[in-house]
């Protein structure tokens, strides 16, 4: 008996090259729907935040500081702010869509399909990197009602932006790929990205701290990150803006590889 | 026939019902017991998490202050800073001590074992508040114990300190059981927390004097909750208070009286709880 002649036959697989665009762009877009759907909590409370540490700071601290590195301390400290901002939230993303699937074990979703390791860590930072930038520039925007924030250097601006935010989102799609629980992912965000993000430069020139810390500070790539944005605003940067766009594009090159070598085996993936 | 339907006819009467007065104790101890295990067992989170962010704050005032700058005269910049950061820390701890279990138990469905026992709704309220409060109390001592390390800390009233720390505590506490109670998901919460405790407690002068705001803002403060119970807790620090602690315990004692009727209203009524 021939099945063909009752069944219609099956569809055949769908053909792609190289690059499996449509699963790509369909995972792309579900990590940027999953936090514009609560664009509350993932947009306007990162701008409230912000906006109440630029408040505080420059209540408490106006008079006794009046200009760091030559500006207002206000705008010194505007792109730190929006710099913080965007770590936090890049890393936010990755990290609980990862840590949520693998808890909730939909995470089966992702491997099974036809995506390829590159194709995955991409289709996930993107969306990190995506929510890291529509934070920046919302908070940005709202700030600039506040502080007269200027550009004097527009591509820095964007490659800080960009790197920062792809950094971030690498770090949180490891971190989400490590922990087992959310205990372990909120611990992470407590102890390393929330110091890192607060220690770095964003409250205060680095020339302010003692000996050691000074040159402990230049090892720290989040310093290169606030420092460099900063730069991109306003022309004045604590290190040298060069040796960040290499420590930055170094690291995130590092990071690229251990989060596709983490999804290639599986590492706390599969079974 | 199966054992369970034979058993009585063994002469094994089954069990009477728990008899007890006016209060369920042991309901209440059992909710009581059950918010601060909870606490406990999750300190990875509820208590290294603020000791973390407190001692972050404390670090880069100073740096960003660099050293010797006083916010109000007499009292240097950390030891004015301390107080209302252990506050701000106890408050945030309270609420979400709070309205964490109130909500998760809503979406779980657990609620309905706390609805089915044999509790007052007055007595389901104070299962909520009260372990909170004591959550957000401890949060805040473990803050203080900490920052003593680094900052010299005296006790100038230790009354007035306890006493602002403990109606500051219920009042977050039922902030959370009402933000709870009001949220039908994580995102409502969330709004809770980012647009009304966050704004409430920064504003609150926690971090500058009545005297570095503008004219109009000065009026304002004066409409924060949070503005008296951080001035009670600095003065019970240091002395050094900017506006009457009178008016600010009658403040906070007002307010913790008219939540809690709120709250124990809508226990009784069930809103959001009950179908």
């Amino acid at each position: 008996m021939q099945p063909s002649s009752f069944f219609p036959s099956p569809p055949t697989p769908r053909v792609m090259g190289a690059v499996n665009w449509r699963g790509l762009g369909t995972l792309y877009m579900k990590e940027v729907r999953r936090f514009l759907n609560v664009f509350t909590q993932t947009l306007m409370a990162p701008v409230v935040t912000t906006l109440l540490f630029l408040a505080i700071f420059t209540l408490a601290l106006g008079r006794a500081v009046q200009q760091v590195g030559g500006v207002d301390f206000a705008l010194f400290l505007a792109p730190g702010l929006v710099m913080m901002a965007m770590v936090q939230n890049a890393f936010a993303n990755t990290s609980s869509s990862i840590v949520i699937a693998k808890v909730q074990g939909n995470i089966v979703d992702l491997l099974m399909p036809p995506l390829s390791p590159t194709e995955i860590t991409l289709g996930i930072v993107g969306g990190g990197v995506t929510r890291g930038l529509l934070v920046g520039l919302t908070v940005a925007l709202a700030m600039w009602l506040f502080v007269p924030l200027r550009v004097a250097h527009p591509l820095f601006v964007l490659y800080h932006a960009v790197a920062a935010s792809l950094l971030l989102a690498l770090l949180g799609l490891i971190g989400g790929i490590w922990a087992e629980k959310f205990e372990h992912i909120s611990a992470v965000t407590n102890f390393v990205i929330t110091p890192f993000s607060f220690l770095s430069g964003t409250f205060y020139s680095i020339e302010r701290l003692p000996g050691m810390w000074h040159g402990v500070a230049l090892w720290n790539p989040f310093f290169y990150m606030i420092d460099g944005f900063r730069y991109g605003f306003i022309g004045h940067a604590d290190g040298s803006p060069a040796v960040g766009l290499a420590v930055l594009f170094g690291v995130n090159l590092a990071l690229w590889l251990i989060a596709h070598r983490m999804i290639a085996t599986g590492y706390r993936l599969k079974p | 026939m199966t054992a369970k339907q034979a058993a009585p006819e063994n002469g094994s009467a089954p069990p009477l019902p728990r008899q007890f007065g006016a209060v369920n104790w042991r309901g209440l101890g059992a909710l009581l017991w059950r918010g601060l295990w909870r606490y406990v067992k999750m300190a990875g989170h509820t208590v290294a998490g603020p000791c973390i962010s407190s001692l972050l704050f404390l670090a880069v005032f100073v740096l960003a202050a660099g050293g010797g700058a006083e916010l109000a005269p007499g009292v240097p910049l950390a030891q004015f800073l301390v107080p209302g950061i252990a506050l701000f820390q106890l408050g945030h701890s309270a609420f979400e001590n709070a309205g964490f279990p109130v909500l998760d138990d809503k979406l779980e469905g657990m609620i309905g074992d706390i609805l089915a026992a044999p509790l007052t709704p007055l007595e389901t309220l104070a299962g909520y508040a009260v372990p909170a409060a004591l959550n957000g109390l401890l949060t805040g001592i473990v803050v203080l114990a900490l920052a003593w390390i680094f900052v010299d800390l005296r006790v100038h009233d230790a009354w007035v300190l306890g006493g602002f720390a403990a109606v500051s505590a219920l009042l977050f506490a039922l902030l959370g059981t009402l933000a709870g109670l009001w949220a039908d998901r994580w995102e409502h919460y969330a709004m809770a927390e980012n647009f009304l405790i966050l704004p409430l407690g920064f504003l609150s002068g926690t971090f500058f004097t009545l005297a570095s705001l503008p004219e109009t803002a000065r009026g304002l403060i004066a409409f924060n909750p949070v503005f008296y119970a951080v001035d009670g807790v600095r003065y019970g620090l240091t002395g050094h208070a900017e506006s009457s602690l009178l008016l600010g315990a009658a403040v906070l004692l007002a307010l913790d009286l008219a939540l809690w009727l709120l709250a124990w209203r809508l226990f009784a009524t069930g809103y959001k709880i009950k179908p």
